[in-house]
């Protein structure tokens, strides 16, 4: 096969160099995907790619080539390329080719595969209409898409650890378009499955969304009691995540650096990281470099208990790696981030959240966290959407306001915590939160 | 890249389906990139992407492939599962008859970043952010990142088209921390060109980082923003962003062709101030946004979208030009052969107007003073979008005052055009990567100063 031969190819190239420790991260992976425009398939998309990425160490720096092309002539390439771009280091950190840990969890991907892509146009097809069907309000812009996707990671490398792992994820999204008038509003929802009847609620989640929004006016401005919505707390934990990343926090990129140890986060905050969470369809077992991943507690009772390491922070700081040397994809080259990184669950329910609020605004809708969000700083001016609070219940929809903050000194302010954590789209690294009660943040509107 | 030939078979192969029009999409990619931070080189990436998309259309329906696997076994199989998803497989395969065409290339580069070596490509990053470091003893971190990008294309499609065209990139960005007192603050810069090495005889690294260190420094001195609705000037540059998300995405035929947008239905209708005209243009010679041809083999154009206020024109690609009826603008792009391609701008700015720049910060008795805007997003559907300002100064009695930090800008596309009351002379472009349904793709957008009469502004 494929991997084999350039495994070889390499192998033959790195020894000829006279290159001692060297490692070959290899990734394939298929995807099939069905898209809906009124009340047809407009769009089917179906995808093959892989590649492959050399990387070695030369006096003591790490040198990085990849290729999606798979020849000899092309890995012979990679080999010279990882050479020369080594020689250019001149970062004195100490770098590994890894051994391999002790063990690693097992993961059964026996039933991993690609739904056929009857099932996908179908679910897609049948989404779409149970989307216009909801409302007479719903109509052009409406989508349904279906998708399903495997990946395959191999890790091989000269100090004799042999690697691989098999993900795969299918999944459905109603993307709702609702008018009334000259007013228009969407929303979207998604569900992981392969049949209609698996994510079919998908479409009511979003009309009733998207109608929910209708005759949003303005936001007032000033501190208000705000509730966020777990579906976008948890983007405000994958934004200031890379905060909690080691590299960061030794290049004084962040501000948790020294804090281990401290209380960071009120007193009930627990942060979980855990690479193997039970009900994600996407497990990974061991890291870019090869090291065991674990689920860890990376906040616990409001105390940081760890940063996230690779291996070479890790030797920095005098402890062992946590497993988090990513590779995004095969050309990546390792980089620190989390799997499944989580705000555990309180104990309120909405109700009880909205009403211990009083008065206020829950927040359904954060956009332009990669613009009105610093993860060095923390500072934050989101622009949200979402419903007023009155005496303590919901009320009417509210737009176009921002939401402005620090996130450090957000997770110390944080009052109480819903119960139940919503998850995001599942992958490599996702983040999910609970509805999360904060008071008095500023909100500047009308 | 992919011979001729080759192409010939593996079109004729996925029309096999039924389909009234095939393309292919075949490319060959070298991105390099070397990383800085801390005063030291710490990463040296180079990475080889090669690959091709097969699309088909039946109408305005499209099936659409991707392999990495360009032996002529996996570009058949690619064509092959798109004729199955298209329809029924007809026994016979038409014949295609493909003819090279070459366009001019308006674009050209001199030093092909790739190929110069590394060592010496870290020395111009190692100036950069040399220079943020030394700016002040307060900037505590720099970083640095060097794009070079070596992009080549093939489109071929049953019409008959056989060509490739050659765009090379490169960018600088470097990133600057200050600190004191357990606050950090950041500045940064990002010039980019659709150049090769020959930008830093223009550019000096040197100056970069300077200008990512000042900012810092702007921003470590600075308050919170208060918050409220404001008059507020927006500076030139990256400026720009804010027409290209509040209006831009609007104007792209994905989302009017299928109704997702508020522009939709709106040509020849007065959508903005008449002091405003807006402009794509793809053939800005050596612009990071610039292509000699797009992504389905179109030169590209220089489109006014709306001029004296009037919306004049879309952006349109193929598919968007099947459902809209209206020709296609050369703006169809896509971030790499596996995404399917779609309209996407090119470099897109509010072209100069008629006021003088001292008059527009003048008329401001109290407002906010955007000189540097950090990025963006929107609701094409809704207009909804916001914005930071990465270094912003209040304005007090048509005076520039002190700093301020942790502003954004938020609103509805067109009640910001309607807003755009003040446009001054000193257009300027400047670099982004944008975002969207085929990926990431480079973007100039620009400006003149301008003022906007009442926006809100988020702070504390």
């Amino acid at each position: 096969m494929v991997f084999e031969q350039m495994k070889n190819a390499l192998i033959a190239a790195a020894t000829a160099a006279g290159i001692e420790q060297y490692e070959i991260y290899y990734q394939v992976g298929e995807s099939i995907s069905a898209e809906t425009l009124k009340d047809e398939i407009s769009a089917f998309s179906s995808s093959v790619s892989g590649g492959i990425c050399f990387r070695c160490i030369v006096d003591g720096k790490m040198g990085y080539a990849s290729s999606e092309l798979m020849t000899e002539d092309a890995m012979q390439e990679l080999v010279k390329n990882a050479i020369s771009n080594a020689a250019c280091i001149d970062s004195e950190d100490e770098v590994f080719i890894f051994e391999g840990s002790p063990a690693y969890a097992k993961i059964d991907a026996s039933e991993v595969k690609l739904t056929d892509a009857v099932t996908i146009r179908d679910t897609a097809l049948r989404l779409q209409k149970e989307t216009y069907a909801q409302s007479e309000k719903v109509g052009d812009g409406t989508q349904s898409m279906a998708m399903s996707s495997v990946s395959e990671v191999r890790l091989y490398n000269s100090r004799g650890l042999s690697l691989s792992n098999r993900t795969g994820m299918s999944g459905a999204y109603a993307a709702a378009v609702v008018r009334d008038g000259e007013e228009a509003q969407e929303a979207f929802d998604f569900a992981v499955g392969e049949t209609f009847e698996e994510v079919k609620e998908t479409a009511a989640n979003a009309v009733r969304e998207a109608l929910d929004k209708m005759g949003a006016t303005v936001a007032p401005s000033g501190k208000q009691n705000v509730v966020f919505s777990g579906k976008e707390f948890r983007n405000f934990l994958a934004v200031f995540s890379s905060a909690f990343s080691a590299k960061n926090a030794q290049l004084g990129l962040s501000l948790l650096a020294g804090k281990e140890g401290e209380q960071i986060a009120a007193p009930f905050v627990n942060i979980v990281d855990d690479p193997m969470r039970e009900d994600s369809p996407i497990k990974t077992p061991f890291d870019g470099e090869g090291v065991a991943t674990a689920r860890r507690a990376v906040v616990e009772n409001g105390v940081l208990k760890t940063l996230l390491y690779d291996l070479t922070t890790a030797k920095k700081a005098g402890v062992a790696s946590t497993g988090n040397g990513q590779k995004g994809s095969y050309a990546s080259p390792v980089s620190i981030a989390p799997y499944n990184f989580g705000l555990m669950a309180g104990e309120d329910d909405l109700d009880t959240l909205l009403s211990k609020a009083g008065e206020g605004i829950y927040i359904t809708e954060c956009k332009g966290f990669h613009a009105g969000a610093n993860a060095v700083t923390g500072d934050f001016s989101i622009e949200s959407a979402g419903f007023m609070i009155r005496d303590g219940k919901l009320a009417e929809p509210v737009k176009s306001f921002t939401v402005a903050g620090n996130f450090f000194e957000l997770i110390k302010a944080i009052d109480s915590l819903g119960n139940e954590v919503r998850w995001g789209i599942p992958g490599r690294t996702v983040f999910g939160s609970p509805d999360v009660l904060v008071r008095d943040m500023s909100v500047a509107g009308k | 890249m992919i011979a001729k030939a080759l192409a010939q078979e593996a079109l004729a192969c996925a029309m096999s389906g039924g389909a009234d029009f095939v393309e292919l999409f075949g490319e060959i990619t070298r991105n390099n990139s070397i990383n800085m931070v801390d005063g030291k080189i710490d990463r040296v990436t180079d990475n080889l992407i090669s690959g091709v998309g097969i699309r088909a259309f039946l109408g305005t329906k499209t099936v659409f492939a991707s392999t990495s696997d360009i032996s002529r076994a996996g570009l058949l199989k690619c064509a092959r599962s798109v004729a199955a998803a298209t329809g029924d497989l007809r026994a016979v395969e038409e014949k295609i008859v493909l003819c090279e065409r070459m366009f001019p290339n308006i674009h050209p580069a001199k030093i092909i970043p790739t190929s110069v070596d590394a060592r010496v490509r870290a020395d111009l990053l190692r100036a950069g952010c040399f220079a943020a470091k030394e700016y002040n003893e307060s900037i505590s971190q720099v970083s640095g990142t060097l794009l070079g990008v070596d992009h080549t294309i093939l489109v071929a499609n049953t019409e008959g088209l056989y060509t490739t065209d050659r765009h090379i990139r490169t960018r600088m960005a470097v990133s600057a921390v200050a600190s004191a007192a357990g606050v950090n603050q950041s500045g940064s810069a990002s010039p980019g060109a659709g150049m090769g090495l020959e930008f830093f005889d223009l550019v000096n690294p040197v100056d970069i980082g300077r200008e990512a260190a000042r900012s810092a420094m702007v921003n470590l001195k600075a308050d919170y923003c208060p918050a409220g609705t404001m008059t507020v000037a927006i500076e030139n540059g990256f400026g720009g962003v804010i027409f290209h998300e509040a209006c831009g995405h609007s104007l792209e035929a994905t989302s009017v062709a299928i109704g997702a947008s508020q522009m939709a239905g709106k040509l020849g209708q007065q959508i903005a101030n008449p002091k405003v005209t807006a402009i794509d243009d793809g053939t800005i010679p050596g612009a990071w946004g610039s292509v000699n041809i797009d992504d389905e083999g179109n030169p590209t154009k220089r489109n006014v979208l709306i001029e004296n206020g009037i919306l004049k024109s879309y952006m349109i690609d193929r598919l968007g030009s099947r459902r809209m009826g209206m020709p296609m603008t050369g703006n169809s792009r896509r971030q790499s052969y596996e995404y399917e391609t779609t309209s996407r701008m090119t470099n897109t700015f509010i072209d100069n107007g008629p006021d003088k720049n001292e008059d527009i910060i003048a008329s401001i008795e109290n407002g906010l003073y955007c000189k540097k805007m950090g990025g963006g997003s929107v609701n094409p559907l809704t207009g909804a979008f916001n914005f930071s300002v990465a270094e912003g100064y209040l304005v007090r009695n048509g005076k520039i005052c002190e700093p301020v930090r942790g502003a954004s800008l938020v609103g509805t596309g067109s009640e910001i055009l309607q807003n755009i009351d003040m446009v001054g002379q000193n257009l300027d472009r400047a670099q982004g990567m944008c975002g969207s349904s085929s990926g990431s793709v480079p973007t100039d957008v620009g400006q003149p100063l301008i003022r906007v009469s009442s926006i809100t502004v988020g702070g504390r």
